[in-house]
């Protein structure tokens, strides 16, 4: 009687968790069309086990808790599977089930140790409700399958309730978007994912071409993110990961990127009238703006009654929020595909960002410059200027930053290095166009595509080897995104090819006479987008430094605020981002902060004194080379 | 992007400098024997190339022909092979730090002292004294003429042989070639006098030898002056003619205005504008002459700012602009600027020390900067000792005080200064009361935000005794307490029964002036007449009484026609070569006896107040409390001192509560604001 009770709930429960994921699913399929192959989901236990747990596996004790919990789980359920679908009724496999909901069992109670003390990240809601429900499943297959012959009718009928209500859990997450959706979610976001080239163990920070022939604008409505991309929304645990690691969301600006993606799946409802508010969104709101008065579905417009613009204007794409992601979601592709309908559809950039634009369209400069005066700075320096027939080894592509008189002294200790390597080097002089990186953040794809074409013509007609640049969003920009418009170039940031040549021996360096305790901040752009978080920390060391790390460096580096043409929409907050990243130096008794980025030089250069100093890798390294000589 | 006028590069024919930043010409009276550039020369402009500067002109007014004396003021000596070799050092020096370097070159005409060399007969176009040099000439002949011509020609060919990037020809300040122009000095009925065009042949003729010489690509420039400020002389329509028609004579590249002539007293002190006159106070003349010219104009004036310069620039007004006496206080002005730090720049203040030791024929020094053109022994940029870090304790913030505090915190020493008063600034706080002088002020802000910026210990209202220093267990005392009033030295002045006050109590407004002043000074440097100024300026009457040749005798030919004309514009009664015996009262007067110096007669004064300005006295106490307690008994070793070398009591080992003992400036004796940094730097540049 028990166990025929237990095949028929496996059953009906099983279907109806593929009628959810069948429901599910037509929502996805109101996306864009996306490359598909059934072959990758043969990837998923390889995805899961190595790219998913790595991201995890950072916080040990979570990443135990849901070895346990899901490990017990989906193993009991293959054995109920097994046992029960098939109706074997094995006693011996009735031990092995037992076995898995103990373990379950003991993950659940983990679960539960968490959730009574839950930090701020988490969202609350139903996914407070889910050890007890998970405990219920554990508990109520642990009781029907205890080896005592006959059960009093009492026990028997509150297991199978409790085994009842967890399956409700399991099996109707998916269809009406339960907590547990993120499970079946989860698995098909790894196997369909939007950036498959990041489970192939190479960074994919680049974003996505549009075809502005084919009149692509960027993302109006659910329905125009690709299908594969709402799939990835669905996989969000609400964990709060990217909310505790967005600089936006800890300056108090409108944008907590878990929110954000909830309010994506928010839009993946097909009721068109009154379309599904954020009212039971169960965790941090937008700093500033109240919940509850927004809602959305799958073909009406996000902003602004989904999704406020300045939430998306406060986004620096530093890709922290991707980085800490455990279900790999991508949240960058996201706002910048919402930036890009504002931007190229009605022009609604907002605070300087009109200005830049108009700026890149007329004079190829960010500040509105005159092209000839970008290499000012190195007319005493008698550096090559590139011309077509002119071949050099390398190319010194010196972005923006060229305007500045702060970044001057970094270009020009730079180029005294280079000098004293004995490289074979030019400049572009007035050949250089801005690489279209701010233009392209703020979602002009239309500006960054002329840009980006104009240069690659220019670096066709020109002969160089390999090109060197000390800001790292020119890095992304040419190495990263220009391959897609056919540019395709060896591209390296100065403190890599420094660190080349000083360990080859080209360069020649002394110590250090910095007596001042020192810190290096990773350039967002150059850690997360280019995984180089080792030359500068090497260089440094080179000339004899001690690098004192502050809290969050490397790949986890917490921004400068400079990025995503942030500091051009301004979007107003309760701190500056700067500030917070200033204080981390301050925190460890930092008096010196290393830099390799013009945008992080200013940034923390803005921050009122007293604060430590800022100096690019490049000025330290130059100031060695000075007491040598 | 900030200053992106000033920073943007700028084409001199076919040279391009890096900036629009240029150290004008100006004379440095450092030339070795012979009017040779020698080490000092070199390293002097090195130092600006350092510092970042676009271009540097040198050797104003360097002579291209033998009778033109050089040797009297240790200018340039162009007029001689021998001159190639030291300007390619000096060339090499400044292209090694990516800096352009011009000289100019001229004659001078009547414009220099006939016995300063081989006792030429000077040369002028009719014949005119000058009176500022006392330049007796006579008439020049049309031999003379075509000699100077072929002159100028040699010389330029001398300054491209040593790789030099151009040359500047003056016909600027009075020399030959405006000699000529100027009706008043050029009364010639033959072709080179009359009409403006004959005025104009002979600067025309030496400009075509000198381009002939140089050929089309070498970079030729001519200064000249922009309204000579006389009523017989040349105005500033006039020039305007002149400047358009040597600019579309296509001999020269660029023209450089200064405003103001220079062939009398009162008009010399314009040309290098002191303090008393407004900012830039010529640039409108440089503007009105780059209305009518195709070529590009450099102008020097009074530009000691970056902004100042970047706002000159950005109306257009000039192309290039001087920041001379800018880089004398500060070498390295143009790096600051570029590198955003603009508030370390030491900036000139318009004091004229530079030029007014010029003019005497002494070497160009300047007042706030000791290291400027002594660059070979003294630094201006400091750098930290590799041997111990000491304690420095410096009593008294005026500028030897200042001075030695941020040499030694330069150094890396941890630093402790002591201030009776609860400002930093000493006697140069009452210098800048003076009407007219307040930007004396600025020399000690500067000291003031170095101090702050190094983080030295600065202890306001602390009259520091012998037990708070040696509290402080000081490895290094420097005392810098500078002086008093000296008052004392004539019992008769009845300053004890309170016959008279000082120069201080006045101009520290602790005594009110009175109505009707007899000021006595005994120095006749700007203190005495700066107290008269101020007293008269409030409506008093004051006669000055000096034993000196004149009032204010001692305060350079630049500054004292600033002050005579105040003196006759307020009414002051000047009245040298009296000598002040005894004052005593009579009823509510007091009653001055002076003596005349060359016929011992006396004379009374009666009035309501007698001021003394009689320099100061040291003070010396703390150094007489501390010199028996001190490892090295106070004395500073001269030998050392004088090599620019470390004092030998430095690698002395002290004992546990030892310290060394030295004093810099006035409480040693008086010297001036240069002497009392100068003091201090030399000194503590080996701490």
């Amino acid at each position: 009687m028990m166990n025929y009770s237990i095949t028929a709930l496996f059953w009906l429960a099983t279907a109806t968790l593929l009628l959810g994921l069948w429901k599910r699913t037509k929502l996805w399929r109101a996306g864009q069309p996306a490359e598909f192959a059934w072959l990758n989901l043969l990837a998923i236990p390889k995805r899961y086990f190595v790219d998913l747990h790595h991201v995890v596996a950072r916080e040990p004790f979570i990443a135990r808790t849901h070895v346990a919990t899901a490990g017990g789980a989906v193993a009991a359920l293959g054995l109920v599977a097994i046992n029960y679908g098939l109706m074997l009724y094995c006693a011996a496999l009735n031990w092995a089930i037992l076995a898995a909901t103990a373990i379950m069992l003991i993950g659940v109670f983990f679960v539960w140790l968490r959730r009574r003390n839950a930090p701020a990240r988490l969202s609350r809601g139903a996914w407070s409700r889910l050890p007890y429900s998970l405990a219920a499943f554990a508990l109520g297959l642990l009781i029907v399958n205890l080896p005592v012959t006959v059960l009093s009718a009492g026990v028997a009928v509150f297991a199978l309730l409790l085994l009842l209500v967890g399956s409700a859990e399991l099996a109707l997450g998916i269809g009406l978007g339960g907590p547990m959706k993120h499970a079946i979610a989860g698995l098909l976001h790894l196997a369909f994912h939007p950036r498959q080239e990041r489970f192939s163990g190479k960074l994919s920070t680049a974003l996505m071409t549009l075809d502005l022939t084919n009149q692509e604008y960027g993302i109006n409505k659910p329905s125009d993110f690709k299908w594969n991309q709402l799939l990835g929304f669905d996989a969000c645990v609400q964990c709060g990961k990217c909310e505790a690691a967005c600089p936006a969301f800890a300056a108090g600006q409108p944008l907590n990127p878990k929110k954000l993606i909830q309010d994506l799946v928010l839009g993946l409802s097909n009721d068109e009238k009154s379309g599904k508010t954020d009212a039971n969104f169960a965790g941090s709101p937008y700093p500033g703006l109240p919940i509850g008065e927004h809602s959305g579905s799958m073909h009406a417009p996000i902003v602004p009654s989904l999704i406020e613009a300045e939430t998306l204007w406060s986004c620096t794409t530093c890709r922290a929020c991707v980085q800490e992601c455990p279900m790999l979601i991508e949240h960058v592709d996201a706002i910048v595909g919402l930036r890009r309908n504002l931007t190229l559809t009605q022009g609604a950039a907002p605070g300087k960002a009109p200005q830049t634009l108009e700026n890149l369209r007329q004079t190829a400069t960010v500040g509105g410059y005159d092209r000839n005066a970008r290499y000012h700075w190195a007319v005493d320096l008698d550096v090559k200027t590139i011309q077509p027939n002119m071949p050099v080894d390398l190319l010194l592509v010196a972005g923006e930053g060229a305007f500045d008189m702060r970044y001057q002294r970094t270009l020009r200790a730079l180029v005294k290095l280079l000098k004293a390597a004995k490289m074979d080097f030019a400049v572009m002089g007035a050949l250089e166009r801005d690489t279209g990186d701010t233009a392209r953040r703020l979602g002009d794809e239309a500006t960054f595509q002329s840009l980006a074409k104009q240069n690659i013509d220019t670096f066709n007609s020109l002969t160089f080897k390999r090109i060197v640049t000390a800001d790292p969003h020119v890095m992304h920009s040419l190495k990263n995104e220009y391959p897609a418009l056919g540019g395709n170039y060896e591209v390296l940031h100065h403190t890599t090819l420094l660190a080349q040549l000083a360990s080859s021996g080209q360069l020649k360096l002394g110590k250090s006479a910095e007596t001042r305790k020192l810190t290096y901040h990773d350039p967002c752009y150059l850690g997360r987008y280019n995984g180089e978080t080792d030359a500068p920390r090497d260089l440094l060391k080179a000339i004899g430094l001690q690098v004192n790390e502050m809290e969050r460096s490397g790949l986890r580096g917490r921004c400068c605020g400079g990025g995503g043409g942030a500091p051009l929409t301004d979007i107003p907050g309760k701190q500056r981002i700067p500030d917070i990243r200033i204080q981390d130096a301050r925190n460890i008794g930092a008096e010196l902060v290393a830099v390799g980025c013009p945008q992080c030089t200013s940034m923390l250069e803005g921050v009122v004194r007293n604060r430590p100093d800022v100096l690019d890798i490049a000025e330290l390294v130059a100031s060695v080379m000075e007491h040598a000589s | 992007m900030r200053y992106p006028n000033l920073f943007s590069p700028f084409t001199l024919n076919k040279l391009t400098l890096r900036n629009r930043i240029v150290s004008t010409a100006h004379a440095e009276v450092y030339a070795e024997q012979g009017g040779l550039p020698g080490e000092r020369y070199i390293r002097y402009y090195e130092e600006k190339a350092k510092g970042g500067l676009g271009l540097a002109i040198c050797g104003g007014s360097s002579p291209v022909s033998i009778d033109s004396p050089q040797g009297w003021w240790k200018s340039v000596n162009l007029s001689t092979d021998k001159i190639i070799e030291p300007l390619s050092n000096l060339a090499e020096a400044m292209h090694r730090h990516g800096a352009k370097i011009m000289i100019q070159a001229t004659h001078m005409g009547r414009r220099s002292a006939y016995y300063g060399e081989h006792w030429p007969h000077l040369v002028t176009p009719s014949g005119v004294r000058e009176p500022v040099h006392r330049g007796n000439a006579k008439t020049i002949e049309a031999e003379e003429i075509r000699r100077i011509i072929k002159d100028f020609a040699l010389a330029a060919k001398r300054v491209q042989a040593a790789g030099m990037d151009g040359i500047e020809i003056s016909a600027a300040h009075q020399h030959l070639i405006d000699q000529f122009w100027s009706p008043r000095s050029n009364f010639r009925t033959d072709e080179f006098g009359g009409s403006l065009a004959n005025r104009m042949r002979f600067g025309v003729e030496v400009l075509t030898a000198v381009r002939e010489a140089v050929g089309a690509d070498f970079c030729v420039g001519m200064r000249m002056c922009g309204d000579e400020f006389h009523e017989d002389g040349l105005d500033h329509e006039t020039l305007k003619e002149i400047a358009q028609y040597m600019s579309e004579t296509g001999l020269i590249d660029f023209i450089s205005v200064v405003g103001s002539g220079a062939d009398t007293h009162n008009t010399i002190a314009n040309c290098m504008p002191p303090m008393a006159l407004p900012p830039e106070p010529f640039v409108h003349l440089a503007a009105g002459i780059k209305s009518v010219i195709k070529i590009p104009l450099m102008h020097a004036q009074s530009i000691r700012d970056a902004t100042q310069a970047e706002r000159i620039l950005e109306n257009c007004w000039v192309d290039l602009v001087g920041m001379t006496r800018a880089h004398l206080a500060d070498p390295h002005l143009v790096t600051k600027i570029r590198d955003g730090r603009e508030d370390e720049i030491k900036q000139c203040v318009g004091a004229n020390y530079c030029i007014d030791r010029q003019y005497l024929g002494q070497d160009v020094l300047c007042i706030q900067n000791a290291a400027t053109s002594r660059e070979a022994t003294m630094p201006h940029i400091i750098v930290k000792t590799t041997g111990k870090k000491r304690k420095v304790v410096v009593i008294g913030a005026g500028p030897a005080g200042l001075e030695a505090a941020r040499v030694s915190a330069e150094r890396g020493h941890d630093v402790v200064l002591f201030e009776r008063n609860m400002s930093v600034g000493g006697q140069v706080n009452l210098a800048s009361k003076v009407p007219q002088r307040e930007q004396m002020a600025g020399i000690i802000r500067w000291f003031d935000m170095e101090t702050k910026r190094l983080g030295i210990d600065r202890r306001f209202g602390v009259a520091a005794d012998s037990a708070m220093i040696l509290a402080e267990k000081p490895d290094i005392v420097v005392l810098a307490t500078g002086g008093s009033s000296h008052m004392h030295q004539v019992p008769a002045w009845g300053v004890a029964e309170g016959l008279a006050v000082s120069s201080w109590d006045i101009l520290s407004e602790r005594v009110a002036p009175g109505k009707n002043v007899l000021i006595y000074d005994s120095m006749s440097t700007h203190a005495g007449f700066g107290t008269a100024d101020f007293i008269a300026s409030r409506g008093n009457n004051v006669e000055l009484v000096t034993p000196d040749v004149k009032v204010a005798d001692d305060v350079g030919g630049t500054t004292f026609p600033i002050f005579y004309r105040r003196l006759y514009a307020l009414g002051i009664i000047p009245t040298p070569n009296y000598w002040l015996d005894r004052v005593y009262a009579e009823g509510d007067k007091k009653i001055a006896v002076i003596r005349n110096e060359y016929t011992e007669e006396l004379e009374e004064r009666a009035v309501d107040q007698v001021v003394i300005e009689n320099g100061t006295t040291p003070n010396d106490e703390l150094y007489w409390a501390l010199k028996e307690q001190s490892a090295n008994h106070g004395q500073t070793d001269i030998n050392t001192l004088f090599a620019s070398e470390a004092q030998p009591a430095l690698s002395m080992p002290l004992k546990e509560g030892e310290f060394l003992l030295y004093r810099v400036g006035d409480c040693i004796s008086m010297h001036n604001i240069h002497g009392a940094i100068y003091d201090a730097l030399r000194l503590c540049k080996d701490f």
